[in-house]
């Protein structure tokens, strides 16, 4: 009885044994890695230099990288301290972590939305104006620079979210809902965007206004502060490889999109189409007052944030917004001068 | 015999449903958009296992996702086990302790995954506590319910017979709380792959779960069959091997 | 020997000190864990004004109600496909495939496919609740007609019963206590995959809530929603033990 016993409580420490050797990579990975960057997968020349190792190259460090499906995932990573730069993060949950003290700060602009993301109707709605929008369900990612346009839409329009049925739903899940015909419109981005579009919708164009009125939407590039403030060369180096990878895509469009479009898993043709709806602002012009201004001093983006930080207070996603300094000191464009100097 | 019946019986079910998938794209019930066929997520599959799916190999997904699994859940166990012990026999630990585990028992993991980001960061330390914390409560409780049910008999018995009641707790109350202890090794060791599906939902950068989100967001509903056919064959696999072990070492759990 | 009430008290103001010194001293940011003041100021606003303007009660109501909807048809087809499985080789061996398949596979993962076929409604969540908590039952009502006492079973038909009446007076009494000891797995599995639902189209539901609350890092509403979800779940667990105790009581008999 005893002999067997231990031979039963040899094959159990074996077993142990065994899972705990399949579980050693994972517990080995638990500690952080050199550097952690995180971004979205989005057709954008940000693909690029990623993709051709110049970032990691710039960054002198190894490279993390996270791929994230929000800015929300990016503020709790950054809050958590456990993500050092984020590329493409929306102004909208920029607003909300900075309201919030999320230590980190603005370094660049990737780009100013424009009528990259806007309201898809479907033709048989027969959507003209915005009070046909009552009654109907509209899809949007909550928490997203297009939910913050939509909110704003309705808004301007004097609409109520019981007017018009506003439903939390990702990309997939839009692309889902608007083919079953449970949506009537959705506010997104390519390439949910472009598939709607393909598949009996039409554009209702919304964001010349939008923007008229203030709500300016833009991805950008924040690097968490304590982290930034320790390795100002790489930061610098890095905002100069993506520069590169802009540059390149405003000298050759196509072969940019050729690149941009393997990264992100389309063809080139799609990428190129995407692509050509943003603006994205280059490094030199994003240091004029009229975007975040020259170190120190204050560029118009920062009220840009602090709109968009109020709204989100009146909207009860936020607590509070601070005021307009706090907005100009999480813009740091030192190193943004330094890349392009 | 009755065996290859079932088997017959068993590969005929299969196949029926593979039939109706493959006929639900052919007749185009549901746009192949939407829904991919068999053959798009064969040719998936052999595309992935050449070219990687965005610079990570199959391979290292099916072991990211498999060594987080197995990490959270071997730390329940290391864990749970003696202090499920400990309470099943302490009635001060039982008092002291259990209280806390009976609340986290059914709390969904999915809804404190943003607080475990929060303390432990975006990595995988955030992910291994998510399915260790829904693991724990679980074994714990197990083994505490087989500590209890060690008929007071056998312990009498081993005591009269000189025992310590360090050689009790091995030889006795152990063995045979075992039977119990591993139905709760089960039901976790489900619950852990289910959640690690879930803890890939965020910040990931690897994994079965990442693959099938990732594809998800670009709507490649190929990738996203292929990874749900392979997360259920692996979860099998696991079930399997617990129910294996289990057979193996409690064989005499039937003579009670 | 004291009484164990004290140890419990012990840890319970352990736990509360160690709370409030780690909020209170500033050790800890209030986004990682909220002051129990803030807590208590959350709880009221939504006990108030609701969370995005629709009554906390509702929220919770809606969770519950699919959790229920869910829970009982999966459960209750589950069991039939079960008893079945346990009576007819035939219907075991064509079921078990999927049923062995379906049971481990992570619910997030084939969540996508759901909407993809059934849509954003309440559909496509119940319909996943209902397939969480299929295989579970039915594996626990196979389980339950196999592991009936053949001795008894012979009695019974000696005694000239029916099959019907040897099903409805020995079987499904004998297998009455893994079906509960099923359908508890069930109502855990169901009440985890609830959140996991509620993560598509919707704006309702207490898991929905935490979910939207944790996308703006409102650490209170989470904290609050959790407990309530904690609560709820016990509440629930309690719920299916009374049950059991009331129907299933001469399980300890055997």
């Amino acid at each position: 009885m005893t002999k067997t016993l231990t031979t039963r409580r040899r094959l159990l420490q074996g077993a142990g044994l065994g899972a705990a050797a399949l579980a050693a990579p994972a517990i080995v990975r638990a500690a952080p890695a050199s550097a952690n960057f995180a971004f979205f997968v989005s057709t954008s020349p940000f693909m690029m230099a990623k993709g051709d190792g110049s970032i990691e190259q710039a960054a002198g460090a190894k490279v993390n990288w996270i791929e994230v499906g929000s800015g929300a995932e990016i503020n709790t990573g950054m809050a958590a301290g456990s993500m050092d730069i984020g590329f493409g993060i929306g102004s909208s949950p920029t607003a909300s972590g900075i309201s919030q003290g999320i230590g980190y700060e603005v370094i660049a602009m990737m780009d100013n939305i424009g009528p990259a993301e806007e309201m898809t109707v479907r033709k048989s709605a027969n959507i003209k104006s915005p009070a046909d929008f009552k009654g109907k369900n509209v899809g949007v990612p909550f928490g997203s620079t297009s939910h913050f346009r939509l909110l704003g839409f309705l808004e301007t329009n004097h609409l109520t979210q019981r007017d018009v049925n506003v439903l939390d739903l990702r990309g997939d899940a839009m692309m889902a809902a608007w083919t079953r015909g449970d949506i009537d419109a959705g506010y997104i981005w390519s390439p949910v965007k472009s598939k709607m579009l393909a598949a009996g919708g039409e554009i209702y164009k919304t964001y010349d206004k939008l923007e008229a009125a203030g709500y300016v939407i833009a991805d950008l590039i924040i690097a968490r502060t304590a982290w930034a403030a320790a390795n100002p060369a790489a930061v610098a180096a890095i905002l100069a490889a993506y520069g590169k990878a802009l540059e390149t895509y405003t000298k050759s469009p196509d072969d940019a999109s050729v690149i941009v479009g393997k990264q992100a898993g389309v063809t080139a043709a799609v990428a190129k189409a995407d692509m050509a709806e943003y603006d994205f602002v280059p490094l030199k012009t994003q240091l004029t007052p009229a975007w975040l201004g020259a170190p120190g001093t204050e560029g118009k983006f920062a009220g840009v944030l602090k709109g968009t930080a109020d709204f989100l207070v009146g909207q009860k996603s936020i607590r509070a917004a601070p005021a307009l300094s706090a907005f100009v000191k999480a813009i740091n464009t030192g190193y943004l001068a330094k890349s392009v100097g | 015999m009755h065996d290859w019946r079932s088997v017959a019986l068993g590969s005929l079910s299969v196949a029926t449903g593979l039939i109706v998938w493959y006929l639900i794209g052919a007749l185009n019930l549901v746009s192949t958009d939407l829904l991919a066929g068999p053959a798009d997520v064969w040719a998936a599959l052999v595309d992935i296992l050449h070219n990687g799916y965005r610079d990570t190999t199959l391979a290292q997904n099916i072991l990211a996702t498999l060594g987080r699994c197995l990490a959270g859940f071997a730390a329940a166990a290391v864990l749970g086990v003696p202090l499920g012990l400990w309470m099943g026999l302490s009635r001060m630990a039982d008092a002291a302790i259990n209280f806390i585990i009976q609340f986290l028992r059914p709390l969904p993991p999915l809804s404190y995954l943003v607080l475990l980001i929060l303390w432990f960061g975006a990595g995988d330390l955030s992910k291994i506590a998510l399915l260790f914390m829904g693991a724990f409560p679980t074994i714990t409780t197990a083994t505490m319910a087989g500590v209890r049910q060690v008929s007071a008999q056998r312990i009498q018995a081993a005591r009269s017979l000189g025992a310590t009641p360090r050689q009790v707790l091995f030889f006795v109350v152990f063995p045979a709380s075992l039977s119990t202890i591993f139905i709760g090794l089960r039901i976790a060791l489900a619950g852990a792959f289910s959640s690690v599906v879930a803890a890939e939902l965020m910040a990931a950068s690897d994994g079965l779960g990442w693959m099938v989100f990732s594809a998800s967001r670009f709507l490649r509903t190929d990738i996203i069959l292929l990874g749900i056919i392979l997360l259920g064959l692996f979860g099998m696999g696991l079930s399997r091997t617990l129910v294996v072990i289990d057979k193996r070492l409690i064989h005499w759990r039937g003579r009670e | 020997m004291t009484r164990p009430w004290i140890a419990t008290a012990l840890t319970a103001s352990a736990l509360a000190a160690g709370w409030l010194w780690l909020t209170l001293s500033g050790a800890v940011s209030d986004l990682f864990l909220p002051p129990p003041r803030e807590l208590w100021d959350a709880l009221l606003d939504l006990l108030q004004n609701g969370y995005k303007s629709r009554p906390l009660w509702e929220h919770i109501a809606d969770s519950l109600i699919r959790v229920f909807a869910g829970f009982g048809l999966g459960a209750a087809v589950g069991t039939l496909l079960g008893l079945l499985m346990g009576y007819l080789p035939i219907v075991d061996a064509l079921a078990a495939p999927f049923v062995e398949f379906l049971r481990p596979l992570p619910q997030l993962a084939y969540l996508v496919l759901l909407i993809i076929w059934l849509g954003i409604g309440e559909t496509s969540k119940i319909t996943l609740l209902f397939l969480a908590a299929l295989p579970v039952s039915a594996v626990a009502a196979r389980d339950g007609v196999r592991n009936v006492s053949q001795a008894r079973v012979r009695v019974a038909q000696s005694l000239g019963a029916s099959e019907w009446q040897i099903f409805r007076h020995v079987v499904f009494p004998s297998a009455l206590a893994e079906i509960f000891t099923g359908a508890r797995l069930a109502v855990g599995i169901v009440y985890g995959t609830l959140i996991a639902s509620e993560i598509i189209a919707g704006t309702t539901g207490i898991g929905w809530m935490i979910l939207d609350a944790g996308r703006f890092l409102r650490s209170d509403y989470v904290f609050v929603g959790i407990l309530i979800i904690g609560f709820m779940g016990i509440a629930l667990d309690r719920l299916l033990l009374a049950a059991e105790a009331r129907w299933v009581h001469w399980a300890g008999r055997q």
